[in-house]
């Protein structure tokens, strides 16, 4: 890795300015955006291009409709009121579940009796789709906010709780001795080794919870609440009104990309400490 | 630490409990909570409105399964949940290759790919039903939009990871290449079809879920909202409890045969 | 006069959970003087690292004493600092910072901490890097690392837990004479624990060979080299002899 970046040192101090590394962004970067545009326009141009039924017709909407419609709703102000009720049950829903994670975790981790009591149930949560409780969550907690944070919070709990715990347990059993070697207390190993050792850790099970939590507003809205952005989008979906549908669904993909992008910053901020890995899931 | 590799036999006089001691553990807790769930209501006033217990559960199982309700049910959810995964292995697989294999494809696709994986595209999902259909189809195009990503994100990382190494010693022993694809590829890319799989399976169970809520009269999504709308809160347990132990099954089910078949890779 | 570091009838055995008990030391004798470089070496699983550890106070033993200037010793001091075989580096923490712990651990200021940070980079040959992290050095600077982390604290006893076996045949080579050198300068009483006979004799003022597990004092071997230490005496007959002699008491500990 050293050696990489003398080379490029190099290179960029013989004058070059566009440096083999920096070629290679460039094109990336240019590719990717030229098949966006190439898909948005050949999109666009299908219906002046293709015979379609009428049936087709009805649903088969063009990236300047739902740009306009997009715009129309932020210019309108329509959009805020739904939004904000989604983003208050996905706000609050990331909250407890980090509440109730981060602590939960820490605690797995520390205690192999605990960690194997809860196993069972947390694998067993994990792994089921959490959308199967909603018909139950929303008998007990109705129609609104709580049962969508119900669900958001049962999305985003599993991410944070697993990467904490696993972050607990990662701590380097030698850096746990070599710190207590120089005299360091309970707090200080905790202070010293586990939580700088767990936060990259924490930070990548954010980054997942808050995909899980979007995911969380979306479902629990389709069925279970009476506003916010999803209930737009799936009232629409009912009246045929494709253009709206798409518009929420890229005002959620945007909001999970931009605060996904933002964790992922600090995630790279703070792993300056690591060697460069292909780090994952 | 030295002081920690004094390679030590396992005794053959440790007894089974110290051996077995996490899951027997686990064992105890699910016991546990099983037991005073069904204790708690001989305290407090059951409302069978809301609330059941795991022995009115048990029997709502043996009706259903009686009845044959429950397989019926499952058999027709099975139907675009195993279809719809079909289909994304079939489209997801090969693109991956393509996307990992061939440099600049990965470049092209992978900012369009990155904005679908990460869109929540479950929202599509009324409109696929109403323009589908709410039969197999509807629900068969629900769960390849979602379970299509993870297998083209996961297989083009595996091929990415390939070891360029090995298909130059292939190459300098006069392979050409179908035997890349087949000697090296296929087998490095197999543990990340399978994770992708792992992955895949949770979003079609969702997916399947999302369609059957919104529009269905069949499957076992359908059967848990209507047993919520007349209260049988009873089978509706039942029937949840039945999604769980299949996602668990197969999620777990992967990962462990994914430990056996790649030990050497580490599972996420 | 009693000896700086005395062990007296030291036994520990491990019971690890789900295995049968592992014996560790039994009826271990030793005597470590005031300022001398003392070696231990003996074969894999003797225990040698286990009563590293006992004196460095993060074990402690079934049975018997260990005391270090007549005082028991019973969990870490500042008068003993260990050099680990895998570095124990905080990834996370920049060279200086990682000098800096045993420092920061005892409350003392920070610019203090930054002064004697800073004259032990130079002492170990590392001016220059004080904010590169772990991941960046390379296996040698990574100890020389370790070796100023337990030098800041100005113990008494440098403990040294096969610290070069992490490192490449070349490298080790010159971190020995490092060590030396280092060692004259900064005075400790050294324990080192190691495999390599050859090590050892380089090193030390006296070699103890330990037996196999449950591990005992064998045998003590005086090293009457001349300090300082060439790199050269290493293929003289005397050293030689020397080796030939305490492999001849190790080979018999060794279990394949």
């Amino acid at each position: 890795m050293a050696d990489q970046a003398l080379d490029l040192n190099v290179a960029a101090s013989a004058g070059r300015f566009v440096t083999p590394a920096l070629r290679q962004r460039l094109e990336s970067i240019a590719l990717g955006t030229a098949t966006i545009a190439l898909l948005l326009v050949v999109w666009q141009l299908l219906p002046h291009v293709l015979p379609m039924q009428q049936g087709t017709r009805l649903f088969f909407t063009v990236p300047s409709r739902i740009f306009a419609t997009l715009w129309q709703m932020f210019a309108t102000g329509t959009i805020w009121a739904p939004l904000g009720v989604s983003a208050t049950a996905f706000a609050i829903g990331l909250a407890l579940a980090i509440a109730a994670g981060l602590p939960l975790g820490i605690l797995l981790g520390r205690s192999a009796t605990l960690n194997a009591m809860f196993d069972p149930f947390v694998t067993a949560f994990n792994a089921t789709p959490r959308l199967v409780f909603l018909p139950l969550v929303m008998l007990w907690l109705g129609i609104g906010l709580w049962s969508k944070v119900a669900i958001v919070f049962s999305g985003a709990l599993f991410p944070l709780l697993i990467n904490t715990h696993e972050g607990v347990r990662n701590a380097d059993k030698l850096l746990i001795n070599v710190v207590r070697s120089f005299g360091a207390s309970g707090w200080d190993v905790a202070r010293l080794v586990v939580i700088p050792n767990s936060l990259p850790f924490i930070v990548v099970g954010l980054r997942l919870a808050i995909g899980r939590a979007i995911l969380g507003v979306v479902v629990a809205e389709f069925f279970g609440a009476q506003d916010g952005l999803g209930v737009v989008m799936v009232r629409a979906a009912s009246s045929f009104n494709v253009d709206v549908v798409f518009a929420g669904l890229i005002v959620f993909a945007a909001l999970s990309l931009v605060m996904t992008g933002l964790v992922k910053i600090i995630e790279d901020r703070m792993g300056r400490w690591r060697p460069q890995r292909a780090g994952g899931e | 630490m030295a002081v920690e590799n004094l390679a030590v036999q396992p005794s053959p006089g440790a007894s089974f409990v110290s051996r077995h001691r996490s899951a027997l553990l686990g064992a105890l807790a699910v016991a546990l909570f099983f037991a005073a769930w069904q204790a708690i209501f001989l305290i407090v006033p059951l409302n069978p409105l809301f609330f059941t217990t795991p022995s009115l559960i048990a029997a709502g199982y043996v009706d259903l399964i009686e009845s044959g309700d429950l397989l019926h049910d499952l058999a027709v959810s099975a139907v675009p949940f195993g279809l719809g995964l079909l289909a994304a292995v079939i489209v997801g697989v090969p693109l991956g290759i393509l996307m990992g294999w061939r440099v600049r494809v990965g470049y092209a696709l992978d900012p369009l790919m990155t904005v679908f994986y990460a869109s929540p595209l479950v929202a599509l999902a009324p409109l696929l039903v109403i323009f589908f259909g709410v039969g197999v189809s509807g629900k068969t195009i629900i769960v390849f939009t979602l379970a299509v990503f993870p297998f083209i994100f996961n297989v083009a990382a595996g091929v990415r990871a390939v070891d360029r190494l090995l298909i130059n010693v292939v190459r300098s022993l006069g392979g050409r290449e179908r035997d890349i694809y087949l000697k090296i590829l296929f087998p490095s890319v197999l543990p990340y079809i399978v994770a992708g799989a792992r992955i895949a399976v949770g979003r079609a169970l969702i997916a399947v879920l999302v369609g059957e809520f919104f529009a269905a009269s069949e499957g076992i999504g359908y059967a848990i909202s209507r047993f919520g709308d007349i209260f049988a809160i009873d089978r509706m347990f039942a029937c949840i409890l039945t999604v769980m132990v299949i996602a668990v099954v197969l999620t777990e089910g992967i990962r462990r045969a994914e430990r056996a078949a790649f030990p050497w890779r580490a599972s996420q | 006069m009693a000896a700086y570091i005395q062990a007296r009838n030291v036994k520990l055995t491990f019971r690890p959970p789900n295995r049968a008990a592992v014996s560790a030391l039994d009826a271990f004798d030793m005597d470590v003087e005031d300022g001398e470089f003392l070696s231990i070496v003996g074969p894999s699983g003797c225990g040698k690292s286990t009563f590293l550890n006992v004196l460095l106070g993060l074990i402690k033993p079934d049975s018997g004493e260990v005391r270090i200037r007549g005082k028991k010793i019973s969990g870490p001091g500042s008068e003993r600092a260990m050099v680990f075989q895998e570095f124990g580096l905080l990834p996370w923490r920049t060279v200086q910072h990682n000098i800096e712990l045993g420092l920061e651990l005892k409350r003392t200021a920070a610019a203090k901490r930054r002064h004697v940070a800073e004259r032990l980079i130079s002492l170990v040959g590392l001016a220059g890097f004080e904010n590169h992290y772990p991941h960046e050095l390379s296996g040698g600077m990574k100890q020389r690392v370790g070796l100023a982390r337990a030098l800041a604290t100005d113990p008494d006893v440098l403990l040294m837990d096969e610290p070069f076996a992490a490192l490449d045949a070349q490298t080790r080579d010159l971190m020995q004479v490092e060590l030396l050198r280092i060692w004259r300068e900064a005075r400790k009483t050294v324990l080192f624990v190691t495999h390599q006979i050859d090590e050892a004799i380089y090193l030390s003022d006296r070699v103890l060979v330990m037996s196999k597990r449950p591990g005992r004092t064998k045998k003590i071997f005086d090293i009457k080299l001349p300090r300082p230490r060439e790199y050269e005496m290493r293929v003289t007959p005397e050293f030689n002899d020397l080796k030939l002699e305490i492999w001849n008491t190790l080979k018999d500990e060794i279990v394949i």
